[in-house]
């Protein structure tokens, strides 16, 4: 089964590692790599549409 | 502010290289996520098995790691971008007071915060009113 971590407004925001495009190249994001910053993650349906 | 969509690093190239470039000189100036399969997706609980993409998930992240806030629609609305704004200037008033300065509802950069204290209980009336946030 899987475990599913509990989203909540208070807790760690769970970890993560994703391919990123950043500029003109192709990168690697660490969710970790942004303590010591405000962070917005902006989840959205597909490129090309209206986000 | 990091961007996630289900979709290939290569297609987020192309479409800030054809698209979005157009809408913003030089395109995005925040690194594009590939969430194959929605697998970040569905740890934050923003994934759509149905459609298998990202729902619009709005996540306010501090710099301690922890979630301040966070917003889900589904995918007809757009979000609000001022309001995301506002949110983090409002978290980060809240953090630089080490939390004696609460924000109300409404508020907005450069109106009064609150300093909670067993004297407001009861006198909010006092300082905030509705009709007045809106001005």
């Amino acid at each position: 089964m899987e475990v599913r971590t509990m989203i909540k407004a208070g807790k760690p925001a769970p970890d993560f590692s994703a391919p990123a495009y950043y500029q003109g190249r192709f990168t690697h994001v660490e969710l970790s790599r942004y303590r010591e910053q405000w962070v917005v993650l902006y989840f959205y349906g597909g490129d090309y549409t209206f986000v | 502010m990091l961007s996630l969509s289900v979709d290939s690093v290569y297609v987020h190239k192309v479409w800030n290289e054809s698209e979005l470039s157009k809408m913003v000189p030089g395109g995005v100036p925040f690194p594009m996520l590939s969430d194959p399969g929605g697998k970040i997706g569905r740890e934050y609980n923003v994934y759509n098995e149905d459609t298998a993409v990202d729902l619009r998930g709005t996540f306010i992240i501090d710099p301690d790691g922890v979630i301040q806030g966070y917003q889900v629609l589904t995918s007809v609305v757009g979000r609000s971008t001022d309001e995301i704004i506002r949110l983090i200037h409002a978290f980060q008033i809240v953090r630089e007071s080490k939390e004696k300065e609460f924000t109300p509802a409404d508020w907005k950069p450069g109106m009064m915060v609150l300093k909670p204290a067993v004297e407001l209980v009861g006198r909010v009336w006092e300082m905030w009113k509705p009709d007045r946030s809106r001005e």
